[in-house]
This record gives C-alpha cells, sequence and structure tokens, in this order.
C-alpha cells in the first residue's frame, strides 16, 4: 500500500476529527475509569486497570490487542455482558450498570446494539430470517406480520435473500456471519459491536464484511470491532490498542506505529502531558529542543518567518503526528516555530530526550523509519529554502 | 534463517517429521473446503519450528496431520522416532494412540489439564495409559518434570488452584511424561500474558538444548524471532519467505483521522 | 491409587445433582424389584405357614341346631382328626352411649380351653371368656374401640339390649379367611347364649381330618361323608365348605396381586433404566474432552471403557448400599401391610436371599446395560471429535466432521414451518426454538418419552381399572337392588306384609323371595358344588343380572334355574339349556339350566329360580320368610334410616323380625377392599410418573446445559429471563404432551391387560372393561404440572446464567 492511498482512507468523510468527537454533545461510549478485577481460585487479576474511552456517533473503530490484553473484557463492557468492578458506562446515554439490572440490559441490548460475533453464533435450529427475526421478537419491534418483510430486506441488504430459508449449518462461515450481520440490525441499532468478526473467514469472506462494515459506517451506524488482524485496522476511522489492560494513546500509537504494544504503553506511561491554549507558542524558533512532541488532541501550525519578517504559516499539523524528532536525531535548534492553532486548544504527549533514544534503541524498526523520514522532510525543506520560505517539518 | 546453521550432517540425515503432498479437504452441506492444499515440509531433530499463520490459514489443521488426530485426505506423513518409522495415518485409532503418548507430547493452548486431578496426578496419567514407567519410578519422574518446569511446590494443588502460566507448564509437563522425543504445540501461549509466555519460551527452549524437537503453532507474528525456524501459513499453503526489508510496514508519522 | 482410577473415583463426586440422578434412578428400579419379590417371597410363606399354624379347619358345615353328641360322633367317623361344634349368629352391636349399631358375628364355644380348631390366638387380656363376656376379633376394634374391662352393648330381636363385658382381643386368622367380605367376629361362651336369647346349641361344625388334608378330591369326598352323616341324624345341613390345611383361601388371590405389582416393578425397572442410559450418555458427553484428553497422551480404547465401566459398576455399588436395605424395609412393609388386612401374622423380619440376590443382579445389570451403550461410543470417540470444542478457534471449517442429515421429523417439522412462513403463516421464533429444540436430541427425547408415556399409560389405565372393578361391583349390585332385607323368624303371607310395608312412609315396593339350598352333583352323584338358589318373583325388579349365555327366569319356569358362572370351575362345559343334576332340599332331580349370569365368585356359587315354583316345592305358597323393600332413596344413609325404621316398625307391629339390613351392605366391604388394591396401583403408576418426571428433568437439566451458548446468544439479542426461561419451559410442555397423547394411546391395551390381570386375581372372571376420562384428564394435569416443573429448574439455571460465562463456555 502506498502513502496515497493510506492518505485517502486517512480522509473519510464520515470520520469526525479527534477535536470533533471531544466536543460532541454526547458521545456514543463513555467509558470512565473502567477496572475489572477477575477473582478465582488462583488470585486475582486485574483485566482492565482504569480505562477512559470515548466513541462518538458514526465512528468506525477497531480495538486491537495480543490475546490476554483485556480487548474482550473491554467489549463486554460496552455491550453489557460483563459488569465492570468499578466505574461508569454510558452507551447511547444509558449507564449501563447503575440503571438496569441483567433482564434490564438484555432488553436495552436488543434495542440498543447489535452484536456480532467471531463464531457467527446463529441459532442452529432457526433458518436464516429466523434467526433475523428473533430480536424483534424478543424486543417485542415491529408488527408481528412486519417482521418477516423486514428480516427479507436486511439478508437482500448481505446478499442472502437466497438462503433466507436454510439453516445456518447449510451455508458457508461467511453467509453465516453475513446472516450474524444481518441479525444484529434486526432492531435498527445505532451501535454494531463486533468481536473479532473475521476471525474465523477466509480473506475474500473477511472483504466483504468490512466493506458491509463501511457501508453501515456512511449510513450512520456506529461500529465498534475487537480485532487482532492488523490488515483490518487500516480500514477503520479509528483505532484503539489495548495492551497489558490499559490503552496506549492514540497519539503515539499513530506516531510510533512499529512499537510493540508493549512498548507503546510504556511511551504512553513515561509520556508528559502538555496542554497549550489557543494560539500559544509551543516552541520558539532556534530553540533548544530536548522532547519529542506527539499531538494528542488540536491542532498546531508551524510557522516559518517571511521575506518580510511575518509569521507565514507553513502547514498544520493535527493529531496523531508528531514533531520534534529532526532535532533529537540530528541535534540541534528547532527550525521553525510551533503554535497552537486559535481554533482550541493543543493537548501533546512529550517523551523526553534520553527516553526517545532507549526507545529507539530498543526498537530499531522504528529507528530505521524515523530515519528515513528525517531525510525526506530534510530534503524537502532544504528544496525549499531557495524561495527565501525556511520551514520545517514537513507534512507529507 | 536459522535452518542455514545447521549441521550438514543433520540436514542431510533423514528428516524426524516429513510431510509429503498432505491434502485436506473438509466436506460440509455448504460445500467442500481444502484445508491444506499439498503440504510438503521435513522436520528435522532438535528444530524448534514455529508455524505461523491468520485464524483459519490450517495451521491446527496441519499440527492434526502430524499428531494423527485428524485423518488426512491425501498424502503421507512420516514421523521417523523410534526403531522404524511409522507412517501415522496407517496406524489404527488404538494404535495411534499408544504410538502418540509415546512419540509426541501435544500442548494445547486451553492446557486441557483434567479439573478433578492434582498437578502431579496429570503427570501421571500419560505413564499409568501408557505403561512406560513402573509406578514408584513414574511418581519420581513426575515430579522431576514439576521441577524443571518450576513448581514442583504446587504438586498437589488441582489446576484450578493455579495461574493459566503454571497450568501451562503442568501441560508441558504432562506432555513430557513418557519423554517423548516431540512436542507439538497449538497456539500455547495464546491465553497467556506477554510476561507469562514469555516463561513458556524459556522452557520451550531449553527442552531444544536437551535434545527435544518442538513445532509450535501461533499466529502472533511477533514471536518469529524465537523459533529456530519459521514457516508461513496462508490459506492452506506454505507461504514464501517474506522480503528481508520492510517496506510493507508502514511508515510513522501518518495522521490516520 | 493409580490417576486414571483416582479420576473414575474423583468423577463419582464431581457432579453431586448428577450422581444422586444416577443413583437415584437405579436405586428406585432395585428398590421397587427388592419390595416387591420379597413381599412376594414374605406372604407366600407366612400367609399359609401362619395359617396351617393355627389348625385350620377342612370342612365347614352350616348346619340346623345340634348337640355336642352329634360332635363325638363326627370325631369318631374314619379319618376325621377332630371335630367341634360352634353356635354363629349374627348381632347388631354397639359401644355404649354410641347410637350406630354395627353388625358382628358373634362365635359361641363350649370350652376355650379345649379349642384344637381355628386356634384363637391372645393379643390382650383373657382367652377364655366366662358368662357374660366376650371376646373380640382384632378386626372388630376397626369400628368398636374397645379395650378389655369395657362393655359391649347388644340387640336382641325385640330390640331389647344386653350388656357384655370385654375381656380380651384375640386374633382368628381361619374362620373368616376365605372371605374377606365377612363381618368381624366376637367370642362367647355358650353359658352366655342363654342370656342373648338364643338356643343353647351348635349350627356350625368345623371338622378337621386326619390325612390328605390338602388333597381337594379327599376334602370333597370327607365332606360329603361327614355331610350324610349328620343328615342321618335328622339335622339339616346348609352349606358345606372344603379348605386346605397347607394354603391360604387367599393366597392365590395375593399372589396375583403381588403378581401384578411385580409387573409393574419391572415396568419401573425399565423406565429408570431409560433414564440412567440418558443420564450416563450426558455424562460421557460432557466428558467428552477429558477422554479426548486421555486419548491424547495415550490412552487406548479399552482403557477408556474400562474406566467408565468402573464408573458405572460404582454407581450401582452406591445404589445398591441405599436400595437394598430400603428394599427389605420395604417388602416387609408391605407383607405386613397385606398380613394385616387378611389377618394373618408374619414370622418376624427378615433378608429374603432371592429378593437380595435379584436386588444385587438388577442393580448391577440394569446400568451395565444402559450405560454399556454410551460408553461404547465415548470410548470410541476420535480424540478430534472429542477435543474440537476447544480447538474450535483454530480448526478453519466449523463444519469439520460433517453435519449429520437431517432426521425425518425435523424435515418435517422444517418443511411445515418454512412452508407456513413462505404462505405467510409465522410462529413466533421463541416458540419455534422450543419445537424445534425438543427434537433435537432425538435419542434422549425418545428415552424421556418413553418413561413418561409408560407413567402416563399406567396411570390412566389405574384408573380406567378402577372404573371397571367398580363397575362390575355396581354390576353385583344389581342383584341386590333391595334397599332393606327383613327377614322374620317364621313365614307371613305376602298381602300382609305387603300392606304393612307399604304404609311405611317412603316404602315403594315390597317382594317376597323364596330360598332353597342345592348340592350340584357331578354325573357320578359326587357333590360338585353348594349354592344357595334365591327366588324372586319372576317379574322382580331388584335383580338385573348380567347375562353370560341363556336368557333370565320366564313365568311358568319349573325345575329351571340361572346359575351364576362359578359354577364353570366346577363343570367347565355346562351351557345354557344344558340339564343338571341336583338335589334340592333333599331332592335329586334334574334341572335344566336357563341361563348363566356373571357375579363375585367370592361369594359362592348362587341360582335364582322362580318364586312360584320354589314357594311350592318348599310348603310356603304365598308365604315368605324374607322381603326385599325397596324406599325411594339408595344411599347408604338413607337405606339405614329405613333399615332401623322399618326393624322397629315391623317388631311394633308384632312381626317376629330375625333381622333387618341395609341392601348394599355388603358391597360398600368390598368396595372398599377393592379400593385398598387400587390404591397399591396407583402408588405404582404415580412411581412410575414419578421415574418419568424425573427422567424429564434430568432431559431438560442435559439440554439446558448443551445448550448454554444459545442461551446466551439469546441473552445478548434482548431476550430477558422470563423469555428465556419460557422457551425451557415451553420444551419441557411439548414433551409432556407429546407423551401424553403417547400415554393415552398406550393406556387402551394397558387397561385391557391389567383389568384382565386384575379381574381374575380378584373376581376369578374377566369382566367388562370400562373407560374414564377421569384418569385422561387427571394425567393431562399432572403431566403438563409435572413437565412444567421438570423445566422449572433446568430453565432457572438457563436464565440466571450471564452471557460472559455462556460465552466462556466455548
Amino acid at each position: 500500500m502506498d502513502s496515497t492511498s493510506r492518505h485517502r482512507t486517512s480522509k473519510k468523510p464520515t470520520s469526525p476529527a479527534a477535536g470533533e468527537a471531544a466536543v460532541a454533545p454526547l458521545p456514543m461510549i463513555d467509558m470512565r475509569r473502567i477496572v475489572k478485577t477477575f477473582k478465582n481460585a488462583a488470585g486475582e487479576f486485574t483485566v482492565l486497570k482504569g480505562i477512559d474511552l470515548q466513541i462518538g456517533h458514526g465512528e468506525f473503530v477497531s480495538i486491537v490487542g495480543k490475546s490476554g490484553s483485556g480487548k474482550s473484557t473491554l467489549l463486554n463492557m460496552i455491550t453489557g455482558i460483563d459488569h465492570p468492578t468499578s466505574g461508569q458506562v454510558l452507551v447511547n446515554g444509558t449507564d449501563l450498570y447503575t440503571s438496569l439490572d441483567e433482564s434490564g440490559r438484555s432488553r436495552w441490548r436488543g434495542r440498543n446494539l447489535g452484536i456480532v460475533f467471531q463464531f457467527f453464533q446463529l441459532l442452529p435450529m432457526l433458518s436464516l430470517a429466523e434467526n433475523v427475526m428473533l430480536p424483534m421478537d424478543y424486543v417485542d419491534l415491529y408488527d408481528f406480520d412486519e417482521r418477516p418483510k423486514r428480516a427479507m430486506e436486511l439478508l437482500a441488504l448481505v446478499g442472502l435473500e437466497k438462503f433466507a430459508h436454510k439453516h445456518p449449518a447449510s451455508v458457508s462461515t461467511g453467509q453465516q456471519q453475513l446472516a450474524a450481520i444481518a441479525r444484529a440490525l434486526a432492531t435498527n441499532p445505532p451501535l454494531l459491536v463486533a468481536d473479532e468478526p473475521t476471525g474465523n473467514l477466509d480473506s475474500r469472506s473477511a472483504d466483504t464484511i468490512i466493506q458491509l462494515f463501511d457501508q453501515l459506517v456512511a449510513e450512520g451506524k456506529t461500529v465498534v470491532m475487537v480485532t487482532h488482524d492488523p490488515s483490518l485496522t487500516e480500514r477503520t476511522t479509528r483505532n484503539i490498542i489495548i495492551s497489558d489492560g490499559e490503552l496506549v494513546s492514540e497519539a503515539v500509537a499513530c506516531a510510533l506505529p512499529l512499537l510493540s504494544h508493549r512498548q507503546m504503553l510504556e511511551v504512553t506511561r513515561k509520556a508528559q502531558r502538555l496542554t497549550f491554549p489557543p494560539g500559544i507558542s509551543i516552541l520558539g524558533r532556534d530553540q533548544h529542543v530536548d522532547q519529542f512532541y506527539m499531538i494528542e488532541r488540536g491542532v498546531v501550525e508551524i510557522v516559518l518567518q517571511g521575506r518580510d519578517r511575518e509569521d507565514v504559516i507553513v502547514t498544520r499539523m493535527a493529531a496523531g503526528e508528531f514533531f520534534g524528532e529532526v532535532e533529537l536525531l540530528r541535534g540541534g535548534k528547532s527550525i521553525a516555530a510551533v503554535r497552537a492553532a486559535p481554533v482550541g486548544p493543543v493537548e501533546l504527549l512529550t517523551l523526553k530526550r534520553d527516553e526517545f533514544k532507549q526507545l529507539l534503541d530498543t526498537s530499531p524498526l522504528t529507528g530505521d523509519a524515523l530515519g528515513r523520514i528525517v531525510q525526506t522532510r530534510l530534503k524537502e525543506h532544504r528544496s525549499l529554502e531557495p524561495r527565501g520560505i525556511r520551514w520545517w517539518p514537513f507534512k507529507k | 534463517m536459522a535452518t542455514v546453521e545447521q549441521s550438514s550432517a543433520q540436514k542431510y540425515s533423514p528428516p524426524l517429521i516429513e510431510l509429503r503432498e498432505v491434502v485436506k479437504t473438509y466436506t460440509s452441506e455448504a460445500g467442500d473446503f481444502t484445508a491444506l492444499k499439498g503440504i510438503d515440509l521435513n522436520i528435522q531433530a532438535r528444530e524448534f519450528l514455529g508455524v505461523i499463520g491468520k485464524s483459519g490459514a490450517g495451521k491446527s489443521t496441519l499440527l492434526n496431520m502430524i499428531t494423527g488426530v485428524d485423518h488426512l485426505t491425501a498424502g503421507e506423513v512420516t514421523i521417523r522416532a523410534g526403531d522404524r518409522p511409522v507412517s501415522v495415518h496407517a496406524l489404527t485409532e488404538n494404535e495411534l494412540a499408544l504410538w502418540r503418548g509415546r512419540t509426541l507430547g501435544v500442548v494445547y493452548q486451553s492446557f486441557q489439564l483434567l479439573p478433578m486431578l492434582t498437578l502431579l496426578e496429570n503427570i501421571l496419567l500419560p505413564m499409568d495409559l501408557c505403561g512406560m514407567y513402573q509406578p514408584r519410578e513414574s511418581r519420581r519422574r513426575a515430579m522431576e518434570l514439576l521441577e524443571l518446569v518450576e513448581i514442583p511446590e504446587h504438586a498437589h494443588k488441582l489446576p484450578a488452584y493455579i495461574s493459566g502460566g503454571q497450568q501451562q507448564r503442568v501441560a508441558i509437563a504432562r506432555a513430557l511424561a513418557n519423554d517423548p522425543p516431540i512436542l507439538v504445540a497449538d497456539e500455547p501461549t495464546g491465553s497467556l500474558d506477554s510476561v507469562t509466555a514469555d516463561h513458556i519460551f524459556d522452557v520451550f527452549e531449553h527442552l531444544i538444548e536437551v535434545g527435544k524437537t518442538i513445532i509450535m503453532v501461533t499466529h502472533d507474528m511477533g514471536l518469529m524471532p524465537r523459533f529456530s525456524r519459521h514457516l508461513l501459513l496462508a490459506d492452506g499453503e506454505i507461504a514464501p519467505p517474506p522480503a528481508p526489508v520492510t517496506p510493507a510496514i508502514p511508515a510513522p508519522g501518518r495522521a490516520r483521522r | 491409587m493409580r490417576p486414571r482410577w483416582r479420576k473414575v473415583f474423583l468423577d463419582l463426586f464431581e457432579n453431586k445433582l448428577r450422581t444422586a440422578l444416577v443413583v437415584f434412578s437405579i436405586a428406585v428400579g432395585v428398590i421397587s424389584i427388592g419390595v416387591i419379590t420379597g413381599a412376594y417371597v414374605i406372604i407366600a410363606n407366612d400367609m399359609s405357614a401362619s395359617y396351617s399354624a393355627n389348625h385350620p379347619m377342612n370342612v365347614e358345615l352350616r348346619t340346623e341346631d345340634f348337640g355336642s353328641d352329634l360332635v363325638t360322633t363326627v370325631q369318631g367317623m374314619r379319618g376325621v382328626a377332630d371335630a367341634e361344634g360352634r353356635r354363629i349368629f349374627a348381632m347388631r352391636v354397639r359401644m355404649p352411649g354410641t347410637v350406630q349399631w354395627k353388625t358382628l358375628d358373634l362365635v359361641a364355644i363350649d370350652d376355650f380351653k379345649k379349642v384344637n380348631i381355628n386356634l384363637l390366638r391372645p393379643i390382650s387380656g383373657s382367652i377364655a371368656p366366662a358368662k357374660q363376656e366376650i371376646l373380640l376379633e382384632k378386626k372388630a376394634l376397626a369400628s368398636l374401640n374397645l379395650k378389655p374391662g369395657e362393655i359391649l352393648e347388644l340387640q336382641l330381636q325385640d330390640g331389647t339390649t344386653r350388656q357384655l363385658t370385654v375381656v380380651g382381643v384375640v386374633q382368628d386368622q381361619t374362620t373368616g379367611a376365605g372371605d374377606f367380605l365377612s363381618p368381624p367376629f366376637a367370642y362367647i361362651h355358650t353359658d352366655t347364649l342363654e342370656y342373648l336369647r338364643q338356643p343353647n346349641q351348635f349350627n356350625r361344625m368345623f371338622v378337621t381330618l386326619s390325612e390328605n388334608q390338602n388333597n381337594d378330591e379327599h376334602l370333597r369326598a370327607m365332606a360329603a361323608r361327614i355331610k350324610d352323616k349328620i343328615e342321618k341324624t335328622d339335622v339339616g345341613v346348609g352349606r358345606s365348605r372344603v379348605t386346605k390345611t397347607n394354603e391360604h383361601p387367599m393366597a392365590s388371590t395375593v399372589q396375583a396381586i403381588l403378581g401384578i405389582l411385580l409387573a409393574l416393578g419391572v415396568l419401573i425397572l425399565f423406565l429408570s433404566s431409560s433414564l440412567i442410559a440418558n443420564t450416563l450418555a450426558a455424562l460421557l458427553n460432557q466428558h467428552l474432552r477429558h477422554i479426548g484428553v486421555m486419548k491424547l497422551v495415550g490412552g487406548r480404547r479399552n482403557q477408556i471403557f474400562a474406566m467408565y465401566i468402573t464408573l458405572i459398576v460404582a454407581f450401582g455399588v452406591i445404589a445398591l448400599l441405599i436400595a437394598v436395605p430400603l428394599g427389605g424395609q420395604g417388602a416387609f412393609g408391605l407383607a405386613a401391610f397385606i398380613a394385616d388386612k387378611l389377618n394373618f401374622s408374619l414370622m418376624g423380619y427378615r433378608i429374603v436371599p432371592l429378593a437380595l440376590v435379584i436386588q444385587i443382579v438388577v442393580g448391577m445389570a440394569v446400568p451395565l446395560l444402559a450405560g454399556l451403550l454410551p460408553v461404547l461410543n465415548g470410548s470410541r470417540i476420535t480424540v478430534l471429535h472429542a477435543i474440537s470444542g476447544d480447538i474450535a478457534e483454530e480448526t478453519a471449517p466449523p463444519l469439520a466432521g460433517g453435519k449429520k442429515r437431517e432426521a425425518v421429523v425435523d424435515r418435517v417439522l422444517h418443511r411445515v414451518t418454512t412452508g407456513l412462513a413462505r404462505r405467510g403463516y409465522h410462529l413466533p421464533r421463541p416458540l419455534l426454538i422450543s419445537l424445534r429444540n425438543t427434537f433435537r436430541r432425538k435419542g434422549r427425547l425418545l428415552l424421556t418419552l418413553f418413561t413418561l408415556t409408560m407413567g402416563g399409560a399406567i396411570f390412566v389405565a389405574v384408573f380406567n381399572v378402577r372404573v371397571t372393578l367398580f363397575d362390575y361391583i355396581a354390576a353385583v349390585g344389581n342383584y341386590f337392588k333391595a334397599d332393606v332385607t327383613v327377614s322374620f323368624d317364621r313365614p307371613y303371607r305376602l298381602s300382609e306384609v305387603q300392606r304393612d310395608a307399604l304404609r311405611y312412609p317412603g316404602v315403594t315396593a315390597v317382594e317376597g323371595w323364596a330360598f332353597a339350598n342345592a348340592e350340584v352333583l357331578f354325573p357320578d352323584g359326587t357333590v360338585a358344588d353348594n349354592m344357595l338358589i334365591l327366588a324372586p318373583p319372576v317379574d322382580s325388579q331388584l335383580v338385573e343380572p348380567t347375562g353370560l349365555q341363556g336368557r333370565w327366569l320366564l313365568p311358568g319356569d319349573e325345575k329351571v334355574i340361572t346359575i351364576s358362572e362359578s359354577i364353570l370351575d366346577k363343570l367347565p362345559t355346562l351351557k345354557a339349556g344344558d340339564m343338571l343334576r341336583m338335589k334340592v332340599d333333599g331332592k335329586e332331580d334334574d334341572w335344566r339350566v336357563a341361563g348363566i349370569f356373571k357375579f363375585v365368585s367370592q361369594q359362592g356359587t348362587i341360582a335364582y329360580g322362580s318364586y312360584d315354583y320354589f314357594s311350592r316345592l318348599t310348603n310356603l305358597a304365598n308365604r315368605s320368610v324374607s322381603f326385599r323393600i325397596v324406599g325411594q332413596a339408595h344411599d347408604p344413609a338413607s337405606q339405614q334410616i329405613l333399615s332401623d325404621g322399618l326393624d322397629k316398625y315391623f317388631r311394633d307391629l308384632g312381626y317376629h323380625v330375625s333381622e333387618t339390613r341395609t341392601g348394599k351392605s355388603t358391597l360398600a366391604t368390598a368396595s372398599e377392599s377393592l379400593d385398598i388394591l387400587v390404591t397399591f396401583l396407583l402408588i405404582m403408576a404415580l412411581l412410575t410418573a414419578s421415574v418419568g418426571a424425573m427422567g424429564l428433568t434430568g432431559t431438560m437439566g442435559m439440554n439446558v446445559l448443551e445448550r448454554t451458548r444459545e442461551i446466551g446468544i439469546m441473552r445478548a439479542i434482548g431476550a430477558v429471563d422470563a423469555e428465556i426461561m419460557r422457551t425451557v419451559i415451553v420444551e419441557g410442555v411439548v414433551i409432556g404432551t407429546i407423551s401424553w397423547f403417547l400415554g393415552a394411546l398406550l393406556s387402551f391395551p394397558f387397561t385391557y391387560m391389567l383389568s384382565t390381570i386384575v379381574s381374575l386375581a380378584v373376581f376369578n372372571s374377566p369382566v367388562e372393561v370400562h373407560f374414564t376420562w377421569l384418569g385422561y384428564l387427571i394425567w393431562l394435569g399432572v403431566v403438563l404440572v409435572l413437565s412444567a416443573l421438570a423445566s422449572v429448574l433446568p430453565a432457572r439455571n438457563a436464565a440466571r446464567l450471564t452471557i460472559r460465562e455462556v460465552l466462556a463456555y466455548e
């Protein structure tokens, strides 16, 4: 995949910027300080260690983590399948664990979210159409006589209208998963949650599933998907990494994607958080740079001085981008001024010089990649200099 | 690749495990599905082979072909562990059980310890069933194995009372009970956190040192460096080794939102 | 212990509920078999042993009054071991201070110390009453709660009362042994007879023989000889009856009933074995993973097989430890119950070796047989299949291993429901789930249906049998339609009695009947049977016979009788229209048998002739000593009131009343004893039904356990607790309903079978089978409630599962 195509995916029309998500009045999912501790005979084990997570309406989010990282537990907190040891979960405005009992959650779930499982979990004794009608029966949505029609429409949506009266065992696994998605959509819920939806499918079926998700997101649904397949995370609008029960900062994950999850978490823990009000300077020109900056929220402006000593904004950088690596790798002073854009405050995660160096030592892949970026940026920087504008860093 | 470092003597002796044109097709109402599409594979003694692939790539099926747990559709699996080579799929289910008990230790992701037996008894079970050791000797041996995996102090506990990592160690000890030359592991670290998984690898590496051959299946690419050799399995076929450089890996610094 | 045996040992206690279910299933069968065989053996032995231990008479003769010299004469006969005279007469008695009169048969004995036939066993107080004292037979205590020292009030025929002091309670196992419909006995000294205005003479002779006491033919020949001897002294003999020494007269009846219970016991065993098979199959299913692991580490088929067979043997041993003592106790309890009802005594508690052996064999063999198939299948399972549940995540095709082809019932169900759906008729999906789930585990369903259906069929059949028996008794009642029978000491003119009786308020009809005693003779001249001939008016409204063959009486019939079917025991070839050699009132002649009718053979053979002919024959034309009176109401209470009123009325008019009896008093006793039998059958039916219900509970429990994951999915897509419980309960109720239909069908052959066996045992003749909707209805209610209850517990467990647990179940 070349850089342009990647560029395109990152600019999906439906994807709201992180800042917009934060200011949206009510997120679809709002998790606050979620802790989950399992107890068994062997002792206690904390799977989720205080998770804060907001997911906005219409986002297509992937949650990624190794086995044992707590990703399925996290998902179970959203679906109300499991209950947290402490903390609060609001989904679509409903507080799942203080206002509802188990049965109440079942009914709420039936109306508000569709779940897609790795193993499809269609009921084997019902035909595909009947499977799709079942949630409507359970939560009593739509007129009884309207349900078959709606089920057929949903099966048509996933391309299974011909198989409506077949039993799950008589169709392929990919078709089973499509039917499971149709079932998840039966009650027209605003939120779709999928646990490894393609984990048991060949790559072609997996592709169909993801395309279907894309289409649903385009229609305004929110889709949250757990996966350990990196190729799927490419296709979501937001990627959340969980490692050992903690969330990796999305800024870190974007800036340093070649780190292992554990290293990312390490960086997240070590990094300092700095907040700048709109318009305030972050780095002055020629200032000594001693940190690696990752943008978590907001927009920064890279400013050079034009011929008339006026400020020229060379570029803007948004969440997920970083600066300061050239100086740290090459040594020296900042070659451009950086300031918070006037649209809103900026939150930065910073890594100290020695920590940054240490990181590059443990992850040579990251070092190589950064080195290549520094070279590209410097080259483009130099090519701009004859025009009298010395600007840096370079945004691709 | 690590295989290059193997001595030429080892390289040209007949392989310990030999797969020839192994095909496995599952038939179901929804149609045929070929999980293995003609696998050729030689595994030498003292290799630590990693079979890496996504879910559905056929890696567990491949393992089941080697252990004889599943029947193959075509091809042949030969294992030269005992006095004479054994064609795995020519054995009856009963012969297979005894042969497997003595030749192959199997470790699964979900440990598969019998919950009602203590750890010691779990390790004694294969010796009891295969009758390779006298009762007193098997007890001594079971304790040794527990020491090998470094949990002798829990010998008389039930599996539910130890952690997942410890359970997997017991499962490994049980797999070694009849002193089989080959250990087969299906996602042995799949249910474990990364630190615990490291310990399991330490045990495996120790076993390679004492002369065992280990075949391990995983979907975790990150474990690649820990094997003496690995092969990538995709859609039922052995994939060509990836190019050494990393253009496929996304460059950093990209704003994804 | 070697680890594999230790696993077997621990498996026993792994799931206590399941172990309890298996052990209980085995124990139920073993206990019921143990109880019944034990009781059978104890009763077969003790009933006759205790009977013969009391020196039972071999010949009993009802005679006109005689004195002790005749006794001496009979004692002197060759072949006679001993003879004793008694006076036996009915009296109305009551406890002082109470109103209700009861009937006792008083037995007067001249020397209690020398009683050597039909011994009395002391229970409390004295065994030898003096003048104006009385001994009560233990059975009398049921209606007269008197202790030694208390007073019994007796009513003489003129209505005056007499008082006797109760001095003791005895048990008489022999005197009324052949007839459990007879009233209870009491014993007085002959010195008291005068006080009761009875002649000091005997009217009953008990004779024991010195040889061949158990030979029916010899007994009958001797009875005829003794009868001749007595009649030669001008003492008329009413009836004679012979009984063997070594066999209780009711032994064959009781054994026949126990035989029925045994058959039911075997059935329960079958049912419990299907329960065991089901539970063991589920156990093996749950142990698939263990089996897979053991095979994986080198376990061979035989080793696995041996482990699980050992487990089953252990279940059997535990069940036996519980069942053998309970079965022994139960056997003795049942035997004691029957002994009490039939008035014989047991020879103490003991272990019956035969029953013990049968219990052990059954307790080991049944679970082994029931478990053989599941264990064979389980030990044959391949490792892949066994552990695929756990490695499914990595074996790409979930359909690996191949789905079985759809069974017919699934296909039908699927076609019907989807066919309906295509036409736009939709069943709610939750109901569809219940319906289709019902048929998912077909083997299990079949076994469950088998137990439940059998239980239901027996349950319903027992109700039908009850109705059949009581209808039969009611049919017998058609021979006794009079509300009150008044007997006089001497004959009165019909017109006179009719006139007086009809003046009594409430009396609607009066008939005078004639009677005669007759002996039926074999062609060789020996006596085949004694019988009483009743001679009502030909147009009598008080006899509604159930004919077997031939016709009823017609006006003008002379030397013609209709006879009860029990004669066929003696003369099997007799047909309506045949001539029968009889001795009536001492005159031997050939009589025509106009018809044969059904009648309770327990009462002996009876015959009907026409009043006109018999009254002339007995020189009592237009007169009678016995009158049948019909009132307006026919229930026992009204009959009793009418009886008491008429008794006083006739005495006040100066009639010499000998006895007034209500018409159906005998029938009431008969129904009571039948009720005991029906109760037994019902207990067995309930036992089978409860085994069935247990089977259903087990099945539903296993179903829910296996479908835990699906229940989780239902929850995940919005099903609330109530919905999940409903899904499970509806499935249970569907199974219950199916079993009801099958049981209702099966109840027809069962009813015929059971009715025939029981009526042959009790009445010595097959009866016409009657059906009642009551049993079907009650069983429908019971099975619906049972199946709902059986599903509630599993359903609640199902609803309690959280989805996380459920999905972790993978």
